[in-house]
C-alpha cells in the first residue's frame, strides 16, 4: 500500500516536472545565453555556447537524458549558475524548508485558531477583525507583503505565514461554521452539550479530514509565496533559485524544482491522509 | 589641475592605520573563481581583487603599470611579448611564483576548448601559439596573429600556479577567497604573501578582509548602506543617487561619464520578417540620421538621468581620453533639420502623420528589456520626440532572453533600445561590433561580404587598427571609424550614463575613477576608519 502510494507520488511528480519543462521549452527566449552578447567572444566561442544549449532543444531527448541522470542521482547542470543542480539544492533547500515550515505551521495554526475562535464565539461582529485581516492579506500580493516585512526589518518566513494564513482561515471558518449547522451538532446541543466539547468532539473532529487536505495546498501556497518573498528579501533559498532559473530559462534547474515542489505537496498530502487513517480507527 | 592635486594627495604619506573589513555587495552569485573563465561582473570583481596580473591598467590615470612584470616588450608587430618578472614573489599558499606559472597560464588561456572571452581577445588569427621561459625570471609569448594593445590585454589575465595543489585558490593578488556561503556572502581575506609594499615599506593590502554580500535587490543594498551595514555601493542609479544625496550628501560620488552606452539601432537584416518598405526606411542613412536628430539627448540626460549622464557622441565615451575623436559632437537636436532630411528622402507629412514615398504611415516599434525604469522613461521621451515628426513609436517591453532572441536569432524586431557595457578603453574590444562579418554587428550581423561601401570601409579600418602597432596610427584609423558611425548612424548613441557610487566616510583613500571598478580599483590601499595613507 505504502509502496504503491510512493510510486504514484513519484510518477505524478515526474510528469509534473516534465510538463513544466515542455512549457519552458516552448516559451520565448529559450536556448538563449546572455554570454552571446559578450563582444569579446569570437564566433567559434559563440558557436560553442549555442551548441551547449542545443542539447536541450529536443525536449524528448532532454527528458530521456534527465531521467537517465535522475536514475544515477544526477539532477543535471545549471548553466546559468555554472554548478550542478544537486549542489545548488543542497546549499539552498535547508533554508527554504525552514522558511516553509515556519510559514505553513505559523500561517495554518493562526488561521485555524482564529477560525475556531470565531466559530466558537459566534457573537455578532466577532469575525470582523479576522475577516478584515485575512481579506487584507488575501488582497495583498506576496511581493507587497515581502516589501512591508523588508521595511520592518522582519524575516521573510513570517511573510510566508501571512500569505498562507488567509487561505486557511477562510476555508476553515466556512467549513467549521457549516459543520456547526449539521443535524448531529444541533442534536448534541439540544441534549445539553455546550462549548468546547461541542466544538472539538462534534465540529472539529468531523471536519478534520477536510482540514487535513489543506496541508498539501498550504505547502504549494507557501512555496509559491516564497518565490517573490525570497527574491525581494534576498534570501538565498530555493524560491530565489526558481526565479533565477525562470529568468534564465535554466531547464534542468526548473524541472528539478518543479519535481521537488510536486513531491513536497504530494508527500504532505499523503502524510496527512495516513495520519488521519491511523487516527480514525483509534477513535 | 585637479589631476595634479590628486597626484599630490596620493603621494602624500601619513601615518598608516590598517586593518578592518570592507563590506559591499555583488549583484549576482559569481559563476566561477577561475580567473581564465570569467564572464560575469561578480566573477570579474573576485578576479580583480584576488588574481595577480602581469600588468595593470591604472583606472585613474588610464596608464599601464607593471605588476608581476617589472618590464615588458612587444615585438614582431604585436605577435610577441616578453616579460621580465619580479622575483621573490609567492602565491597565497606559499608556492613560489616562477616564469613557468606565466607560461602555463598563457597556454591554458589559449586552449581553444576553453572558450574564454579573455583568451579570445588574444586570438586574432588561426594557428598555434607558443609560450615559454626565456630565463629564470623572464618569459615570452608568441601569438598566431598581431594582437592590438597586446600588453594591455594582460590586465585581464590572472596568473595561475602551475604547481600548487590548490589550483586557482592559490592567488597572487592582494586578497584570497576565505569563506564562501552560496547565495549569501564571500569573504576575501588578506593574502599574507602579497608582494606589494607602500612607500613606507608597510605590507599591502591595508584591509584585513573584504566581505562581499550577494544582494540582488538594489533597494535593500541602499537600505543596508544607510544603516551603515555596507561601506560602499559601487553602482547607483540616478534616482537612488539623488535620494541618497539628499540624506547623506558627503557619501555620494558622481565620477563622470562612464564608458557605457545607451543606444538605439534599427533592424537592417535582409532576411528579417519585416515588410520591405520598413526595411527600406531602416536602411536609409537619411532616415536614421533624422531619427537621431529628432531625439533630444539633453532631455534624456536631464529628465531620465537627473543630470547624471552626458549626450553620447559615438563608440568612444568622452571619458575615453585618448581614443575619443575630439572633432565630433553629439548629434544636434533639431526637428526642422530632421524633417528636411526626411523630405529629401521621399517622406512627407499628411496632417500630423509622416508618410513614406509609397504612402505608408511611418510607425514602428522599439523593444527594450523589462524591469529597466531608465529605459522605459527614455522610450517615453523618444516617443514624444518622434511624434513631432509625425512618427508613431510603439513601445514593447520584453524580458532579456526574449529580447536577445529577437535581435540575434529570429530578427523579429524593428528597433531596439539597449545598454551596452563597455569595459575596455581600447577599440579592439569593439571589433565584434563594427566588423560586418561579426555576430555582434547587431543591426545586420554576420554579413558574408559588406552590404554597404561604408561598412566595407569600416571593416578595413578596424582590421588596420588591429594590425598597426603605432598608437597614433591606430587612433587615426579609429577616428575615421567614429566619423563613419556619426555620419551613417547605424547605431544611435544616446547617452553615456555617469558612474555613480556611494562610499561611507569610514572608507579612506578612495579615488573614484570612471573605469570599472570605479571605487575599489585601488582596494589594496583602502582603509577603514583610519587616516589617509600613502597611495604609492
Amino acid at each position: 500500500m505504502l509502496l504503491r502510494q510512493m510510486r504514484r507520488i513519484l510518477l505524478i511528480a515526474l510528469i509534473g516536472g516534465l510538463l513544466g519543462a515542455t512549457l519552458v521549452r516552448m516559451g520565448p527566449g529559450f536556448g538563449i545565453d546572455e554570454r552571446e552578447m559578450d563582444n569579446r567572444l569570437n564566433s567559434e566561442s559563440r558557436q560553442a555556447i549555442r551548441s551547449e544549449r542545443a542539447t536541450e532543444n529536443n525536449i524528448g531527448v532532454f527528458y530521456l537524458r534527465y531521467l537517465a541522470g535522475l536514475a544515477r542521482g544526477d539532477f543535471g547542470f545549471s548553466r546559468s549558475l555554472n554548478r550542478p543542480v544537486s549542489q545548488l539544492l543542497k546549499e539552498r533547500l535547508p533554508l527554504t524548508l525552514v522558511s516553509l515550515a515556519f510559514g505553513v505551521l505559523g500561517g495554518a495554526s493562526t488561521g485555524l485558531l482564529l477560525a475556531l475562535l470565531t466559530v466558537w464565539w459566534r457573537a455578532p461582529g466577532s469575525d470582523v477583525v479576522p475577516a478584515v485581516l485575512s481579506g487584507v492579506c488575501l488582497a495583498l500580493p506576496a511581493a507587497v507583503i515581502a516589501l512591508i516585512f523588508l521595511w520592518m526589518g522582519a524575516g521573510g518566513r513570517w511573510a510566508i505565514a501571512l500569505a498562507v494564513f488567509p487561505h486557511v482561515y477562510r476555508y476553515a471558518k466556512n467549513l467549521l461554521a457549516a459543520t456547526y449547522q449539521s443535524p448531529h451538532v444541533v442534536a448534541a446541543q439540544a441534549k445539553g452539550l455546550r462549548g468546547a466539547r461541542v466544538l472539538f468532539a462534534h465540529v472539529f473532529t468531523p471536519a478534520a479530514p477536510q482540514l487535513a487536505a489543506l496541508a498539501g495546498i498550504a505547502v504549494s501556497l507557501a512555496f509559491g509565496a516564497s518565490i517573490p518573498i525570497e527574491v525581494i528579501c534576498d534570501t538565498p533559498g530555493v524560491g530565489q533559485l526558481a526565479w533565477q532559473a525562470a529568468l534564465d530559462r535554466d531547464l534542468p534547474l526548473l524541472v528539478t524544482i518543479t519535481v521537488l515542489v510536486a513531491l513536497m505537496t504530494l508527500v504532505v498530502n499523503s502524510v496527512a491522509d495516513l495520519a488521519l487513517a491511523a487516527w480514525r480507527p483509534a477513535r | 589641475m585637479l589631476r595634479i592635486v590628486a597626484a599630490l594627495l596620493v603621494t602624500f604619506t601619513l601615518a598608516a592605520e590598517t586593518g578592518g573589513e570592507l563590506r559591499f555587495c555583488l549583484r549576482t552569485e559569481p559563476k566561477t573563481f577561475n580567473p581564465l573563465l570569467v564572464e560575469d561582473e561578480s566573477s570579474e570583481t573576485i578576479r580583480y581583487l584576488t588574481a595577480g596580473v602581469l600588468v595593470r591598467l591604472n583606472r585613474y590615470t588610464q596608464e599601464l603599470e607593471g605588476e608581476l612584470a617589472s618590464k615588458w616588450k612587444v615585438a614582431e608587430n604585436g605577435r610577441r611579448i616578453d616579460f621580465d618578472l619580479r622575483t621573490n614573489v609567492s602565491f597565497s599558499d606559499g608556492t613560489p611564483f616562477t616564469c613557468e606559472d606565466v607560461a602555463y597560464t598563457i597556454r591554458q588561456l589559449m586552449d581553444p576548448a576553453l572558450h574564454s572571452p579573455t583568451g579570445d581577445a588574444f586570438r586574432s588569427a588561426p594557428g598555434a601559439m607558443e609560450s615559454k621561459c626565456t630565463g629564470t625570471s623572464s618569459v615570452m609569448a608568441r601569438f598566431p596573429g598581431a594582437v592590438a594593445a597586446l600588453a594591455a590585454q594582460f590586465d585581464q589575465v590572472g596568473i595561475l600556479s602551475a604547481r600548487s595543489a590548490r589550483k586557482e585558490s592559490a592567488v597572487l593578488g592582494p586578497f584570497m577567497v576565505g569563506e564562501y556561503k552560496a547565495g549569501s556572502y564571500i569573504q576575501l581575506r588578506r593574502n599574507p604573501n602579497y608582494w606589494k609594499h607602500d612607500a613606507s615599506g608597510k605590507k599591502l593590502p591595508y584591509l584585513d578582509s573584504i566581505r562581499l554580500e550577494i544582494q540582488q535587490n538594489r533597494e535593500l543594498e541602499l537600505l543596508r548602506f544607510r544603516r551603515n551595514q555596507l561601506d560602499l555601493v559601487n553602482k547607483l542609479d540616478p534616482e537612488m543617487y539623488d535620494r541618497l544625496a539628499a540624506e547623506m550628501p558627503k557619501s555620494v560620488i558622481d565620477a563622470g561619464p562612464s564608458l557605457d552606452w545607451e543606444v538605439v539601432f534599427f533592424n537592417q537584416v535582409a532576411t528579417s520578417p519585416l515588410p520591405d518598405y520598413k526595411r527600406q526606411w531602416f536602411r536609409s542613412d537619411a532616415f536614421r540620421r533624422a531619427i537621431s536628430e529628432a531625439i533630444n539627448r539633453e532631455d534624456i540626460c536631464r529628465v531620465v538621468y537627473r543630470g547624471h549622464a552626458r549626450p553620447a557622441i559615438g563608440p568612444a565615451s568622452v571619458s575615453n581620453h585618448f581614443w575619443l575623436n575630439a572633432s565630433l559632437k553629439p548629434a544636434a537636436y533639431s526637428v526642422p533639420s530632421a524633417l528636411t532630411r526626411l523630405e529629401r528622402d521621399g517622406f512627407h507629412r499628411s496632417g500630423d502623420t509622416l508618410l513614406d514615398r509609397a504612402g505608408h504611415k511611418v510607425e514602428f516599434s522599439m523593444i527594450t528589456n523589462a524591469g529597466n525604469k531608465l529605459h522605459e522613461r527614455t522610450l517615453a521621451l523618444i516617443q514624444q520626440d518622434l511624434s513631432k515628426l509625425g512618427i508613431q513609436l510603439n513601445v514593447v517591453v520584453l524580458d532579456f532572453p526574449s529580447l536577445i532572441e529577437r535581435i540575434s536569432r529570429s530578427f523579429n524586431y524593428e528597433s531596439v533600445l539597449m545598454a551596452i557595457t563597455n569595459v575596455d578603453l581600447d577599440p579592439n574590444s569593439q571589433m565584434n561590433i563594427w566588423v560586418s562579418s561579426a555576430d555582434n554587428h547587431q543591426w545586420n550581423p554576420a554579413q558574408k561580404t559588406p552590404e554597404t561601401p561604408w561598412e566595407a570601409e569600416m571593416d578595413k579600418l578596424m582590421q588596420a587598427q588591429n594590425a598597426a602597432q603605432d598608437l597614433n596610427q591606430r587612433k587615426a584609423y579609429f577616428d575615421r571609424v567614429q566619423a563613419i558611425v556619426w555620419e551613417r548612424a547605424p547605431v544611435l548613441f544616446l547617452v553615456n550614463p555617469n558612474a555613480l557610487a556611494a562610499v561611507s566616510s569610514n572608507v579612506k583613500n578612495v579615488t573614484p575613477a570612471t573605469l570599472r571598478p570605479q571605487i575599489y580599483w585601488n582596494a589594496e590601499r583602502l582603509t577603514i576608519g583610519g587616516t589617509l595613507v600613502s597611495q604609492r
